[in-house]
């Protein structure tokens, strides 16, 4: 019984703790030198590449890692400066921090000190596996062998290894950044390289609660994040009905030619969005095709005269007034969305128990009344948990009012302009607005942790949804 | 005869509603083979027809519109995505759904909760670690933003893997093969539907992205661009008037292949999720 057995019931703390009790000397000199222990039992090539990588950590902690986390506390203290050098007849730059620099790279080093710790702690595990393989007199890998078994026992870790370190450095270090920046002063006024920024706690996130004079930010959160859950809960619950009528439409007996429609309707999705978003946005335009059409057929003059259009203007302003647009832009997303949710509903449809509805109709029951009893609690049923997920993508769908509304929909609210905020940006277009032309950084951030909350709490809710509906599942 | 007005009535119904979502579809393909360059306001259906714009797409390039030049990155960068981001989720998924390791319910849970939040947010950060290794306005830069994450988007492909019986490994194991050899030998082969839905999905992603492909090529050297760049930067207000009809032709150009791609991905997706059930 090897020490894997042995002990199988323990954490990976508990492990490394009998492996520290019981070690032999060399066991314990691994804690130290990690490759000690391969090597006192013959694994000479595997001892020397453990202590290679330790050694390699240690050189990068004494030479970048101790330097930064010394710098991470004030992210940098040393201005830029440029002097002209009259004897070289150049310009000098002095040896300046770049806060952002320090940042990143402070992050990076904790992030790889908790997973040296990690590894440090697993390896004293597989240090002690070893002595205890050896005093048994078991057989000892050799090198090769250890190889094969990373493509056979160990081949997780082989598997593993490229995608996690990707989910690390384009998720999880990110998602780190991200929300340290909105604890700093980093924006247009602050960019590195040459301009400090700092630490300074809760500031920002005070500006979008406050309520005093001054407070574009509050006001302009205020607004946008009441859009951006009205427009998560609308986009939801018009494509998911939508979705339903329609594949049931299609799909009942008394349709002929099921599939043609299905591929009909299927043409608008297989369209890119940046080519269909973006085709619609000029349909609509204020001096587009479907406003000639409105205005020959007198359609516009009618909405001036029951009061829908203003008499200032000779258009329909389907994109450019806070009411129309916010209109439009759900109908227009019912026109993306309906045939994925169809699709969807297509699938779960199928699979509806048979006998419910033929027992409903001897009963007597009217189509809509099997609709209402039987079709929806059961869609309800199987597509609640992806409901709320789809009112999370909602709530990030940047695509739809991105393309709809960039460059079309200009604000005339002048709070909501001196926070660079629309009436109809969510949460999300703002911030990519506030990054990607106003290099306000550290409020972009603070929106993008609220944005991380009210999606957590939704995934929470899933979560809980899910674990209460797999137990009903058990319960049947 | 109240059944057929019924009928009648039902596809008078779906004939409208596919009107209205086909009316955008029919406006893009005419307005592409139209001969006036910019937005024609007053008429639907183009006042002269000609394939001028197609022509002048494919063989005319100038400084604003490179359309083979930008269909040919696009397309690089979705290969290399695709190869890198299926063999992710490949990984992953046999990872997850074949083996048996102390972190494997540790690992899940994290994947799922980082799963749900959506890529957006990280997007600022992402675009300041890429600034901080020189790898803005780079296609690697964008490759590894399409790709570097991607394992995470493995659980339709451990949900097939479930579904292969277990003790056709397990026969395997006692013949002496390794893991390797199980999953190239035994897995692999049998799981074509779903392996055909991933790699198409792989490939597809970068044709339909929008977000990270204009935040991390901004420098505005357009022989950079992807084509939805491309395309988007046709209709700025200077230039949509000389270049409307163009975009149209470009749009028909980059949603023919994708839409075959998408139809076929659908119909293996189906044939995986059927065929897995039939298995299990």
């Amino acid at each position: 019984m090897n020490v894997y057995v042995r002990y199988k019931d323990h954490n990976f703390i508990q492990k490394f703790w009998i492996a520290l009790k019981d070690g032999n000397i060399w066991t314990k000199l691994s804690l130290f030198i990690m490759g000690a222990g391969y090597m006192a039992h013959r694994q000479i090539i595997k001892g020397l590449l453990v202590t290679g990588m330790e050694i390699l950590f240690i050189a990068y902690m004494y030479f970048f890692g101790v330097g930064y986390l010394g710098k991470f506390k004030t992210l940098g203290t040393v201005q830029y400066e440029s002097k002209f050098d009259v004897i070289t007849m150049q310009n000098v730059v002095n040896d300046y921090d770049n806060s952002f620099m320090i940042l990143l790279l402070g992050v990076i080093t904790i992030v790889l000190i908790l997973l040296f710790i990690a590894i440090w702690m697993v390896n004293m595990t597989s240090v002690y596996y070893i002595q205890d393989e050896d005093e048994q007199g078991h057989h000892i890998n050799t090198f090769i062998e250890d190889i094969k078994e990373m493509f056979d026992n160990k081949f997780h870790i082989t598997l593993l290894s490229l995608p996690v370190t990707g989910v690390l450095l384009f998720t999880i270090v990110p998602l780190i950044i991200m929300i340290a920046v909105a604890f700093t002063n980093y924006d247009q006024a602050h960019m590195p390289p040459t301009a400090l920024f700092t630490w300074v706690g809760f500031t920002n996130f005070s500006k979008i609660i406050s309520f005093g004079q001054s407070a574009e930010f509050a006001y302009a959160f205020r607004v946008v994040i009441v859009w951006t859950l009205v427009w998560a809960l609308f986009a939801t619950f018009t494509t998911y009905i939508g979705g339903i009528l329609l594949a049931m439409l299609i799909n009942s007996p008394a349709t002929k030619l099921p599939k043609l429609w299905r591929t009909l309707f299927m043409v608008t999705i297989a369209v890119p969005q940046f080519v269909s978003l973006l085709l619609v946005r000029n349909f609509f335009a204020d001096s587009g095709i479907v406003n000639s059409i409105c205005s020959n057929l007198g359609i516009t003059a009618l909405l001036q005269q029951i009061g829908l259009v203003k008499d200032t203007i000779t258009y329909i302003p389907f994109l450019t007034s806070p009411g129309w647009a916010m209109v439009m832009i759900v109908l227009i997303n019912i026109w993306v969305g309906v045939p994925y949710q169809m699709l969807i509903a297509t699938g779960v449809l199928m699979n509806i128990p048979y006998e419910l509805v033929e027992a409903a109709k001897i009963d007597g029951a009217t189509k809509f009344q099997i609709f209402v009893h039987i079709t929806m609690p059961y869609m309800l049923f199987v597509t609640g948990p992806a409901l709320l997920t789809d009112f999370v993508r909602n709530i990030n769908n940047f695509n739809v009012i991105y393309l709809l509304t960039q460059d079309m929909y200009v604000t005339t609210n002048q709070t909501l302009a001196a926070a660079n905020a629309k009436e109809v940006d969510l949460l999300v277009t703002w911030l990519f607005r506030l990054t990607s032309e106003y290099y306000n950084y550290k409020m972009a951030s603070v929106i993008g942790c609220v944005v991380f909350v009210i999606c957590a709490v939704g995934t929470l809710i899933t979560f809980t949804r899910m674990m209460r509906a797999g137990r009903e599942e058990d319960f049947k | 005869m109240k059944d057929l007005l019924l009928s009648f009535l039902r596809h008078l119904l779906l004939f409208v509603l596919a009107f209205f979502w086909l009316v955008p579809i029919v406006w893009l393909v005419c307005t592409s083979f139209s001969a006036y360059p910019g937005i024609n306001i007053s008429h639907f259906f183009p006042e002269q027809w000609s394939i001028e714009n197609y022509r002048s797409l494919l063989f005319g390039t100038d400084t604003v519109a490179q359309f083979p030049r930008w269909f040919w990155n696009t397309f690089v960068i979705a290969c290399f995505t695709c190869v890198i981001s299926t063999t992710f989720v490949l990984s992953v998924a046999y990872s997850m759904s074949c083996m048996r390791f102390g972190a494997r319910k540790a690992l899940m849970n994290v994947s799922i909760i980082l799963g749900m939040f959506p890529g957006v947010l990280a997007m600022i950060a992402v675009y300041f670690v890429l600034k901080t290794f020189g790898l803005t306005n780079s296609h690697l830069g964008l490759i590894m933003v399409y790709s570097g994450s991607s394992g995470l988007g493995y659980l339709i492909v451990k949900g097939f893997f479930d579904t292969i019986p277990e003790s056709l490994r397990e026969a395997a194991k006692l013949e002496g093969a390794s893991e390797a050899k199980i999953f190239t030998s035994i897995v692999l082969p049998l799981s074509k539907p779903i392996i055909v839905y991933t790699v198409i999905s792989g490939f597809l992603a970068p044709w339909m992205d929008f977000v990270y492909a204009k935040m991390i090529l901004n420098s505005g050297i357009s022989s950079d661009w992807t084509a939805a760049i491309g395309l988007y930067n046709m209709l700025e207000k200077t230039l949509i008037n000389s270049y409307f009809a163009r975009f149209c032709a470009g749009g028909v150009l980059v949603s023919i292949p994708i839409s075959v791609l998408f139809i076929i991905m659908q119909r293996f997706y189906v044939e995986g999720i059927t065929g897995g059930a039939t298995k299990g």
